[in-house]
């Protein structure tokens, strides 16, 4: 189009123009939204990973068969921050037939933390009412599966748990 | 369509479109008059990356670093849109500047556009303001020096003290200051913005383009419309500032984040590079004139550009009958151009400053690789705390500077381990053991001094290395073997060390076994347990750390000990 001609309709031409306007502008959108996918997305999908062992006492404070409720104790890295010595869970300590066994304190059922009850000799999970029997398993309630067990190691008279949590809700026992 | 029917007959939304979108151009689109358009996606842009930076950014003292680091270095893709937001800002302004420039240029903020002169001339001072405030927000060392300088120049200004503070959230930094920052980037700023913005189109479609000084008719015959022959060329504009800060982004690598903001180190602070001409001009006005720089001479010329429309008596905006005040917007751009130009040059040949911008970035380099284990929850500098000789000189502090001293600091009721067994120790320490540097002020201090006559200094620097001699495989490296004979000729011969010291491993006697005497595993077994026969015996007041620290902690502290001598 020679210059100068700008009233007369161009159709031909201003199609063009629009065109690259919508195709620049897509551009321009992408530049910070493409990056923003990822960036948005992070971290999701990764896994809490494996729980080590933590301290949890002398073997011998664990001797009979009350539960003992246990707090375990580690650094712990939160995004940017990473706190020494931080508590990070419970559970529930007691002796078996001679062996040590664990029960997370969280509740499978929705995550409520899970009490022992002396008399009934139970525990219980004060949300919802599920009750659980010494070896785990349930006994009343809604909760979809036994007490999580966790991996006990004894060494030198000291006792570590591997403190894992659990998906709620579900029967299968996945770690989160 | 159909959709759109629906839509359109709910909101109306085709009429609104054509309204935005239909306006004539008189004379037709031009490249010139870009600028404002660049600067409204600009503006969107950086509004875009802010959110997304709010996403993992934390503005508290403590957190401020640590969430900027874990956001640049560590999560996808989060040293892009950093670093497209910093240089973003760099954009920002230079477009700002070439706006105004067209704005002079086309003698555009004549009547009746004044009020469009001055919200623009707000809305760049509001563009510096942001500059100014998300600087600040990284707590690094760079943002937080520069800023200081910024407010300290506000306290500075008579009356000024009560702004400071209120900007600054008390007398010094700290949350507060990064909280109201914070406030002001995030929502105060863009809010004013884009309130201005608002009235700024809208006053720039009442009275449209500026066209170029033709005559009526043939601004007429070359009108085109604003859709989409004007919005075409904006759009390409747009795209080009675009590629530009992408490659300037990649290039770079994102923005600089030097290490978390340090209030008791000397940083070589420098403003952002568009701020540069007035730290410049800052060199020039000392003491009582100082205020000439800081608000005399760039008020002067804020005055001057709002007072413009008034300024300009021209009958005509063509350029010839505006020739005082072009060449008055002209000099004040020279003169921000030289000043910049010149604090550059300074700079380039300044090799304290330099050298201060290098340490500054091995600095930045050793805290964000620490960062990636995650920093305390001190925050900042607390980030040097996951170095290794740095956990170990915090646990020296806690269990053994209460009694030792090192590098000047803490008691002296054991040795010194200033050089702990360096030759220039053993020496000093033959020739008079009962000083407090040495055993003076323990139990352990029966030992007589060895007098010139019994040993010259010669013999006796002969015997010290003897000794470093027995020190170990590393201290055997770098001996003076003729020396070591020398010295074993005469502690066998001459001296009688060996009455009570032996210099075999396992050996015991009175005074402390020699073999490996100043090694790590030495050190290491004094921490444990100084007590044992072929150590300090009796005489040991040490407490016995074999139960109180871990194996690998006794072992870093044995080798930050045994490698603090001076060669």
């Amino acid at each position: 189009m020679s210059s100068g001609s700008g009233g007369e309709p161009d159709a031909g031409r201003r199609g063009v123009l629009k065109l690259g306007i919508g195709a620049l502008g897509l551009g321009l959108a992408a530049v910070p939204a493409v990056p923003a996918i990822g960036y948005l997305l992070f971290p999701t999908g990764s896994k809490a990973g494996e729980g080590a062992f933590l301290p949890a006492g002398k073997r011998s404070a664990f001797a009979g068969a009350v539960p003992v409720r246990v707090d375990l104790y580690a650094d712990k890295v939160d995004a940017w921050n990473k706190t020494p010595d931080v508590k990070l869970g419970s559970c529930w300590v007691l002796e078996r037939d001679g062996a040590l066994q664990a029960f997370s304190t969280v509740c499978p059922h929705l995550g409520c933390a899970v009490d022992f009850d002396a008399e009934a000799q139970k525990f219980k999970c004060p949300c919802h009412r599920s009750a659980f029997g010494l070896d785990g398993s349930v006994e009343a309630g809604p909760s979809p599966r036994p007490l999580d067990s966790l991996e006990v190691k004894e060494e030198n008279g000291l006792v570590a748990i591997r403190l894992v949590r659990y998906r709620q809700g579900v029967a299968q026992k996945e770690p989160v | 369509m159909a959709l759109l029917d629906w839509l359109d007959e709910r909101t109306g939304i085709r009429a609104a479109t054509r309204l935005m979108l239909e306006e004539d151009v008189p004379g037709g689109a031009r490249l010139r008059y870009v600028f404002g358009s660049v600067l409204v996606f600009l503006f969107m842009q950086q509004v875009v990356l802010g959110i997304l930076l709010a996403f993992y950014y934390s503005p508290s003292a403590t957190d401020a670093w640590a969430s900027t680091a874990y956001l640049n270095d560590q999560v996808t893709y989060g040293w892009f849109l950093r670093g497209l937001h910093h240089h973003g800002s760099s954009a920002m302004v230079v477009v700002v500047v070439l706006h105004l420039l067209q704005v002079v240029f086309a003698g555009a903020y004549r009547k009746p556009r004044e009020v469009n002169w001055w919200t623009g001339l707000v809305m760049g001072a509001i563009v510096l303001a942001f500059a100014l405030t998300g600087y600040l927000l990284p707590w690094d060392q760079k943002g937080y020096w520069a800023t200081q300088v910024a407010t300290g120049i506000m306290g500075s200004v008579p009356g000024g003290e009560p702004l400071q503070q209120f900007v600054q959230g008390g007398p010094e930094y700290g949350n507060l200051t990064l909280t109201r920052f914070f406030a002001l980037h995030v929502f105060v700023l863009p809010i004013a913005l884009a309130g201005l913005l608002g009235v700024h189109l809208l006053l720039f479609r009442k009275h449209g383009v500026t066209p170029p000084d033709l005559p009526e008719a043939e601004l007429q015959r070359k009108t085109q419309p604003f859709w989409p022959n004007q919005l075409f060329l904006d759009v390409l504009a747009m795209a080009v500032c675009a590629a530009v800060l992408v490659g300037l982004t990649v290039k770079t690598h994102g923005a600089e984040l030097f290490a978390p903001a340090d209030p008791a180190s000397n940083f070589v602070a420098r403003p952002e590079w568009y701020f540069l001409f007035l730290f410049q001009l800052l060199k020039y006005f000392q003491g009582p004139l100082q205020i000439v720089a800081t608000v005399l001479l760039p008020g002067a010329a804020a005055v001057y550009l709002f007072a413009l429309p008034f300024v300009d008596r021209a009958k005509s905006r063509a350029v010839r009958s505006r020739w005082a005040v072009l060449s008055g917007v002209g000099l004040l751009m020279a003169a921000v151009t030289a000043l910049t130009a010149v604090a550059i040059v300074e700079d380039n040949n300044n090799e304290s400053f330099q050298h201060g911008v290098e340490q500054a970035h091995a600095e930045a380099t050793r805290a964000r690789a620490l960062a990636r284990e995650g920093v305390p929850p001190v925050g900042g500098v607390a980030v040097f705390d996951n170095d290794p000789e740095q956990k170990t000189r915090n646990l020296f502090k806690e269990h053994c500077a209460t009694c030792h001293t090192l590098e000047g600091k803490g008691s002296e009721e054991a040795p010194t381990l200033d050089g702990f067994t360096s030759r220039e120790w053993l020496t000093a320490l033959v020739r008079n053991p009962r000083d407090r540097r040495f055993y003076g002020a323990t139990k352990h201090n029966t030992m007589e001094p060895l007098t010139t006559e019994q040993a010259s200094d010669e013999e006796l620097a002969a015997v010290a290395e003897y000794l470093v001699s027995l020190s170990g495989a590393s201290a055997a490296a770098s001996v003076d073997a003729a020396m070591v004979a020398r010295g074993k000729e005469l502690w066998d011969k001459k001296l009688e060390c060996s009455s009570c010291h032996e210099v075999e491993a396992g050996k015991d006697s009175t005074g402390p076994t020699l073999a490996g005497r100043g090694s790590p595993a030495w050190v290491a077994r004094i921490i444990r347990d100084s007590s044992q026969k072929d150590l300090y015996g009796d005489t040991a007041e040490m407490p016995k750390f074999a139960d109180k620290l871990t194996q690998e902690q006794i072992e870093a502290l044995a080798q930050f000990v045994a490698t603090r001598k001076t060669p």
